[in-house]
């Protein structure tokens, strides 16, 4: 008979993912997504003038994109795959050199290369989960991918421009370059991957994820086959990273190692989610819009803007497991429900 | 040949001395360090500048050194008291995370005080002929310190008694305690000795090739590799995986590629996550 | 040597042990005896400071050590061995003993003491401990613990996972050990083994003392061998 040994015995069984269920209405399901996806049409019209401000704003929706894949991936079935750059680099990658320099059409180029993105991450999973590797290993496997993937972009300078990048021809002149044309591109994007996430989560997919984060081997012991599911947020995830990646490839017309890089990409995602939370619907969201705030406002900041990323890693990751923002909700819910219970006596 | 060889044995001590510091405080607080490449670093700025100062190499050296050990000290008794509170993989999560903050805090810092800085030390003296290869000063200087640090490590951790209640805390901590052992001062003391050694790999790499403010992340993805290749928690592992994967990356590097290179050391890691994940010597 | 008064102690908020208190006096052996879930492991856990104690106080030798750190109490001349054992599986016979005296080398009598409670161990003095054999095991435990030459020696179900015989046979060697002077507290739950050794018990159920008193005076008492000795 083994017990528990320590007294400070861990009840929370999901690291850092959230157990709650999706309301059961359609209307209370998906009015928060269409309120979001209406609130952010407004933002051109706010900032459509300064092509600057546009751009950012389309890389910070790039950005949502990404948060909410990761949060497919890790939020849902705790997968820590840290080649959310890379995944996102196959794609973009991949579309730009089929487009290029194979001349495939650019929508042929697109499909393949979030075919090629999808594949990959999905045999990282499953590589995963058949070798039952936990959460640092996968960690450790996926971020070994996401370098070797950088180092293999630097190294191939025929094919990828290595260090200097690769303009993007394909898109050359469509709307995609047109700031405000991409950043509608983007939102309808970010808004479909919302669907797709709450969809999943309504559906008997999410019901699995939802058992697999709270007890695996419960889990498995109740027929859910953890190894399938698994596999498919890694898939999903992982379309969805390279279908972003791919049409941002296109939409900016220039690419590069760092564009995909494991500091630019995979950091800020982590701190998006420290701050909107890991595992909600709207915490990507909510992340992605104070991250690009907090961005510009350090934008002359230089090396320093680098430490108070560090500074908010820990500090969020100290003081909030869940999120910031699901902090501060349920703080809210507390008071208001004391709140109440005053009144009530 | 034979010099790429020999040189990716120079290379392959350091490479040893670095896994071990990872897989030191991985083996006994279970928590993968990220923020072990900056104190290389923060080492190798300290020198220089204590360098720049006019300090004898010797006090410069030791103040890097003992700069490193401080940080581990801190960095064990402040942020990793939390981490701590947590067990299994919950634990190895949050101390990831915990150590990338700090690794991003220290590498911004750094760079930010010292843009441009790197430590670069010349021995002087002859260059020797090993095996009909002329090896430089500096080299055989990194070589030789490398090996007698880690005779001296193993020598500590099978024979002395703390040494071996380091071990006993890696091995099982309850029985650590029930000894009278007590864990946390254990893993205050191996955060302070993998930082050292982190400052020391920083000096010996820099008598070969400059260390530059930026080497922070190359030195901790490197020790994670050869920790993981060497079996996480075993110093003799990650010695013997220190030294193979320094003689694969100069050959590689030699016939194929620098590019290349780093992509092999990295499947050499996952391969062996994969395929044995205990590494090469671990339990 | 050892009191403990009122103690309350247990995991997640919740008590598994109430209001308990025990006495055990400088050379005699007791044994806590109780069956499965009565609290005895949370107890003996309370009682060396691996677990928090929520109510009530632990003296040893006159000194108030509630709440004091486990590695603390061993050194104050407390050793534990719990159920689980918690050999170093990857060290060698000798290392494990070596290690018992932390942070001493220890005496160089203390070798000759184990060995000769423990004849086999010294046979497999280089053998990598977590290739021992149940029996071998239990007596490295007990051995590795008598190292540090503790004033009271805790044992947590010595016989868990022993056949009969080896049983019998660690009991004897705790009755040796008796023999030399060692205060002894045993939670057993083959109660005729420890009794055989023990001179008081305390009947453990529920987290409360039922009974206790001395060995001879519990084997008599009907409720006892209607529970615990399968006599109708």
């Amino acid at each position: 008979m083994t017990v528990e040994f320590d007294a400070t015995v861990e009840s929370e069984a999901a690291p850092l993912g959230v157990s709650a269920r999706p309301p059961r209405s359609l209307v209370r399901a998906f009015w928060p997504i269409a309120a979001t996806g209406a609130v952010l049409a407004l933002v051109p019209l706010w900032l459509g003038d300064s092509r600057l401000m546009m751009g950012l704003a389309v890389d910070a929706l790039v950005f949502g994109a990404y948060a909410i894949a990761f949060n497919v991936i890790f939020g849902s079935t705790n997968q820590l795959f840290l080649c959310v750059g890379a995944l996102a680099g196959v794609g973009g990658y991949a579309s730009a050199i089929l487009a290029d320099q194979a001349g495939l059409p650019m929508a042929v180029a697109l499909a393949l290369a979030t075919a090629l993105a999808t594949v990959v991450g999905g045999l990282l999973s499953w590589v995963a989960v058949r070798r039952s590797l936990g959460v640092i290993f996968t960690g450790i496997v996926t971020l070994a991918f996401s370098l070797s993937f950088a180092n293999l972009v630097l190294g191939q300078r025929g094919l990828t421009g290595g260090e200097t990048g690769l303009v993007v021809a394909a898109g050359e002149g469509s709307f995609l370059r047109e700031r405000v044309a991409a950043f509608y591109l983007f939102l309808g994007m970010l808004v479909a991957f919302l669907v797709v996430f709450r969809a999943l989560e309504r559906s008997h997919i999410g019901w699995a994820f939802r058992a697999l984060r709270d007890s695996e081997l419960a889990a498995e012991l109740a027929g859910v086959d953890v190894a399938r599911y698994r596999v498919y947020a890694g898939l999903i995830g992982s379309a969805m990273l390279g279908i972003t990646g791919a049409v941002y490839a296109h939409s900016d017309g220039f690419i590069g190692p760092s564009t995909f890089g494991f500091g630019h990409v995979d950091v800020r995602v982590l701190v998006m989610l420290a701050f909107g939370g890991l595992g909600t619907l709207l915490g990507p969201v909510v992340g992605t819009v104070v991250f690009a705030v907090l961005d510009e406002l350090l934008v002359d900041a230089g090396q320093l803007r680098t430490v108070v990323y560090g500074l908010l890693i820990i500090a969020l990751f100290l003081g909030f497991k869940r999120g910031a923002v699901p902090a501060v909700a349920d703080l809210l819910r507390l008071l208001v429900r004391r709140a109440r219970s005053r009144i009530g006596r | 040949m034979t010099a790429v060889v020999l040189d990716g044995i120079v290379l392959g001590l350091q490479f040893g001395l670095l896994g071990v510091g990872m897989t030191l405080v991985y083996g006994l607080g279970g928590v993968l360090n990220l923020a072990y490449g900056q104190a290389a670093v923060l080492a190798a700025m300290v020198v220089a500048v204590a360098l720049t100062a006019g300090a004898p190499a010797l006090v410069a050296a030791g103040a890097g050194l003992l700069t490193a050990a401080a940080g581990g000290v801190v960095l064990d008794r402040t942020l990793m008291l939390p981490v701590y509170h947590q067990r299994g993989e919950h634990r190895v999560l949050l101390g990831l995370l915990l150590t990338l903050g700090v690794a991003f805090v220290v590498d911004g810092l750094l760079l930010w005080r010292y843009p441009t800085g790197a430590l670069r030390l010349t021995i002087g003296g002859e260059a020797v002929p090993i095996l009909g290869v002329r090896m430089r000063a500096g080299s055989l200087w990194a070589s030789g310190i490398s090996l007698a640090v880690g005779a001296i490590l193993l020598l500590f951790f099978r024979a002395t008694t703390l040494g071996r209640a380091a071990r006993s805390v890696i091995q099982d901590e309850v029985g650590a305690r029930l000894v009278g052992i007590n864990p946390a001062a254990v893993r205050t003391f191996i955060f302070a000795l993998s930082g050292a050694l982190a400052g020391l790999v920083a000096v010996t790499r820099s008598m070969t090739s400059p260390v530059g403010v930026t080497a922070g992340f190359d030195f901790t993805i490197l020790a994670l590799i050869v920790a993981v290749v060497g079996g996480l928690g075993s110093v003799a592992g990650a010695f013997l995986a220190g030294v193979l994967l320094g003689i694969v990356s100069t050959v590689s590097a030699f016939y194929i590629g620098q590019y290349i290179t780093t992509i092999v050391l990295l499947a050499a890691a996952a391969l062996t996550i994969v395929m044995r994940p205990r590494g090469l010597l671990g339990r | 040597m050892l009191e403990a008064s009122g103690l309350s102690a247990g995991y997640l908020g919740e008590n598994v042990v109430e209001g308990v208190d025990v006495q055990v006096a400088a050379g005699q052996a007791v044994a806590v005896i109780g069956s499965n879930g009565a609290g005895k492991t949370t107890l003996f856990r309370a009682l060396c400071g691996m677990l928090p104690v929520t109510a009530g106080r632990v003296r040893f030798d006159g000194e108030d050590i509630t709440g004091r750190p486990a590695h603390r109490v061993a050194r104050a001349g407390l050793a534990y061995v719990p159920a689980e054992r918690h050999l170093f599986p990857g060290m060698s016979v000798r290392e494990n003993l070596l290690l018992g005296a932390y942070p001493r080398r220890p005496d160089p009598s203390a070798f000759g003491l184990v060995f000769d409670l423990f004849p086999r161990l010294e046979e497999r003095r280089q053998q990598r401990a977590g290739s021992l054999s149940g029996g071998e095991q239990q007596m490295l435990a007990v051995g590795r613990a008598l190292m540090s030459r503790p004033r009271l020696l805790m044992l947590d179900e010595p016989t868990t996972g022993l056949a009969p015989k080896l049983a019998r046979s660690a009991y004897e060697a705790l009755g040796v050990l008796k023999g030399t002077g060692m205060t002894l507290l045993v939670a057993e739950q083959q109660v005729p083994l420890a009794l055989s050794v023990a001179d008081r018990g305390y009947v453990l159920e529920n987290g409360r003392i039922r009974l206790e008193g001395a060995s001879e005076d519990l084997e008599r008492n009907p409720e006892v061998r209607r529970a615990y000795l399968g006599v109708a």
